[in-house]
């Protein structure tokens, strides 16, 4: 990781550790006027490196909106975005495209493969966007397929994969470029229970093994209960926020700290 | 991205949908193939031009002539007008001389090496020494050293011996003479003969001297000298001017044209004073004569590619929407690009080097048809019998990089600015709303 891409703000006031993500105040309207849609209303959250945080709301909550705000995907219509103290709104062009390349990791629902490309290839897409060299992007690629129990099949299609690999070749895609955060939108929901299990286990052991942050968007309580910290959300504003016990006993500092900021 | 990835991406994305991608490197193709060959047909004619009329003489050669003669001349090139106005001034192209002051003062000109007195030159006949049949020819002397005379065998002419008459035959006259080959003509001699005019009017039987020259030189067939004027050196020149005016008061005989040579550099100066002088008088160097030839050929040819851009501004609008459907079917994946953090540049280029890619192989398609058709063409045309079997060294159509190279990087570029549009389209899209594209 190239050290010069984010310098963590200086945190001296307080023993608080940096979120790794913060936002606050944040708002989203789409249209104008009279058509206009706040899709999300004041929110304040703080994400800490390696938490799960689940992100729970029903469709058209505003659920996938705060993640890809959160992922900077998108822009807000007001308040802000910091990743690791830095403003992201300050980060234009060429330096927000690397740090998502670099830090960050996406799992889509509906996977987002290149089909006709293979699997090695689709792995490898975020090293070749980051001109990592050619040699060294492919035995990278083979390392994560290898740890998502793919690397068999690095030679085949995308297409020609089951529900449950495609989504596995999603992880290993995410996770190649060693991200801090990994952002998963609905990740089981094209998913069977058992497939979806799979990549729950999967999704976690990366949590738990490698500290990856984990931002799951989801509407399904029981996926949601697995993470740390519970954030619901209804009708773009955050209702409650709840931790799992085990998570009190790992990080209580740092949940206290940003729970009390958001209210 | 690196660039070699953008490259090797784009031309796999272009294989993703192979017929699309034929389909319109096809149309580049036949844009292509029709300038390419065009231009190599022009590049083989003009070759040729140059080549036939560098015979006549090298950059630094002129011909002069009264301003009258070459005024009637050019007017009736141009215009292909037969009847011509009289001027009163330069008077009519016959009775237009180059008088012996002017053609002091022009000896005198800046810039002018040598001028010399052409002479009109009309012999009756030739025949091969000790053979009986004689044939007509008209023979003319332009200083050796100005020529560039494409000989297939011996030499050129010498015009430094005084009493030695040489002569250089072409190919045509071997048959006549029944000699075998070029070689075998060597060293032969001729007999010209040569009328007295004077001498004609009081006994018309017995006016017709006879002088020997011998063959040194056979030239090779050309557009230019098909003639058959022959060329002959300054001994011999002199030797039938004189037998032909033999007994002319000197100041009749008047001087028409002129030939010499001058500093390549200087021509044009020599132009404008010549001009000024006297009565006038026009200089004719082989880049002129050239020119007017070409000026015909090179119509042709831009009407043909005109065709050929027309079929490229086709293949362009081709590239365009080959494109615009390729942004529409990648929607997600741009999406994703971006998402993964890939900028807005390398996103259009990306479709950039895709429209560039379909510009290069239909133009290097385009580049080895017209080879294969171009260099069949030339095989056929040389073979026995076909029309450019006379002339060995011409080929109708001449392949060069200086002439492909910039076409195809030409092309190429057509195809960059034909793909902007939707690189644009694609490079601008927001990576959610495309993620969410169905």
């Amino acid at each position: 990781m190239k050290q010069s891409l984010i310098k963590p703000a200086s945190a001296s006031r307080s023993s608080e550790p940096v979120p790794i993500v913060e936002v606050k105040g944040l708002s989203k309207t789409y249209g104008k006027k009279s058509t206009a849609f706040k899709a999300l209303d004041d929110i304040n959250l703080k994400i800490f490196s390696g938490e799960s945080v689940a992100i729970i709301g029903k469709s058209g909550s505003g659920k996938s909106t705060l993640m890809h705000l959160m992922a900077l995907l998108d822009n807000p219509t007001s308040g802000t975005v910091k990743i690791m103290g830095v403003n992201a709104s300050k980060l234009k062009g060429k330096k927000l495209n690397r740090l998502r390349n670099k830090y960050f990791g996406f799992v889509f629902q509906q996977f987002f493969m290149n089909p006709n490309d293979s699997v090695l290839e689709n792995v490898l897409l975020p090293l070749k966007i980051g001109k990592v060299k050619r040699f060294s992007r492919k035995k990278l690629a083979l390392k994560a397929l290898d740890i998502v129990d793919l690397e068999n099949k690095a030679k085949n299609k995308a297409t020609n994969l089951s529900g449950g690999q495609k989504q596995r070749v999603c992880i290993a895609r995410a996770i190649v470029n060693n991200p801090k955060v990994i952002f998963a939108d609905e990740p089981t929901g094209n998913l069977d229970s058992g497939t979806g299990k799979k990549i729950v286990d999967l999704l976690f052991g990366l949590n738990k093994k490698r500290g990856v942050t984990l931002i799951i968007v989801t509407h399904d309580e029981d996926l949601a209960a697995l993470c740390d910290r519970q954030v619901r959300i209804v009708d773009g504003k955050i209702t409650s926020e709840t931790k799992t016990r085990q998570a009190r006993t790992l990080k209580t500092t740092a949940i206290r700290e940003g729970r009390k900021e958001d209210r | 991205m690196k660039i070699s990835d953008l490259i090797l991406t784009a031309n796999r994305n272009l294989l993703r949908n192979k017929v699309r991608t034929f389909l319109t490197i096809l149309a580049i193709f036949v844009g292509s193939f029709t300038i390419i060959l065009n231009t190599a047909i022009n590049a083989g004619v003009n070759d040729f031009i140059d080549k036939q009329v560098s015979t006549i003489g090298g950059d630094g050669f002129i011909e002069v002539m009264p301003a009258a003669a070459s005024e009637q001349i050019m007017t009736m090139m141009k215009t292909g007008e037969k009847v011509t106005e009289y001027n009163e001034k330069t008077g009519s192209m016959m009775s237009a001389v180059i008088s012996d002051e002017d053609f002091e003062a022009m000896k005198k000109v800046d810039g002018v090496k040598k001028l010399e007195v052409f002479h009109v030159l009309s012999v009756e006949w030739m025949r091969l020494y000790g053979a009986e049949k004689k044939y007509n020819v008209n023979v003319e002397y332009f200083p050796a050293e100005s020529m560039n005379v494409d000989l297939s065998a011996g030499r050129m002419t010498d015009d430094t011996v005084e009493d030695e008459y040489e002569i250089i035959i072409n190919e045509d006259w071997l048959k006549p003479f029944n000699l075998g080959s070029a070689e075998e003509a060597l060293g032969k001699t001729v007999e010209i003969g040569a009328k007295q005019t004077l001498k004609c009017y009081t006994a018309p039987n017995d006016c017709i001297s006879i002088v020997e020259a011998k063959i040194v030189g056979v030239q090779a067939p050309g557009v230019l000298t098909m003639d058959g004027d022959l060329h002959i050196n300054k001994a011999l020149d002199a030797k039938l001017y004189e037998l032909i005016n033999e007994g002319v008061p000197e100041e009749q005989l008047s001087t028409i044209f002129a030939v010499g040579e001058v500093e390549p550099n200087k021509v044009e100066d020599v132009r404008k004073t010549f001009k000024e002088l006297g009565s006038g008088y026009e200089i004719i160097t082989v880049k002129d004569t050239a020119g007017m030839i070409r000026t015909f050929f090179d119509v042709i040819l831009a009407v043909f590619n005109i065709f050929g851009v027309i079929a490229l501004i086709a293949a362009a609008i081709g590239i365009i929407n080959t494109l615009f459907m390729s942004v529409q079917e990648r929607t997600r994946e741009i999406g994703l690009d971006k998402a993964l953090g890939m900028s807005r540049l390398k996103i259009f280029f990306s479709f950039s080097i895709e429209a560039i890619s379909l510009g290069f192989w239909g133009s290097i398609f385009g580049m080895f048809v017209s080879m294969l058709i171009g260099y069949s063409a030339n095989n056929i045309l040389h073979a026995e019998g076909q029309f450019l079997s006379p002339f060995p060294t011409f080929d109708l159509v001449k392949f060069s990089p200086e002439v492909v190279v910039p076409i195809v990087l030409l092309i190429m570029f057509i195809a960059f600015v034909a793909g902007t549009a939707p690189a644009l389209k694609a490079a601008k899209k927001d990576p959610i709303d495309a993620l969410r594209y169905e």
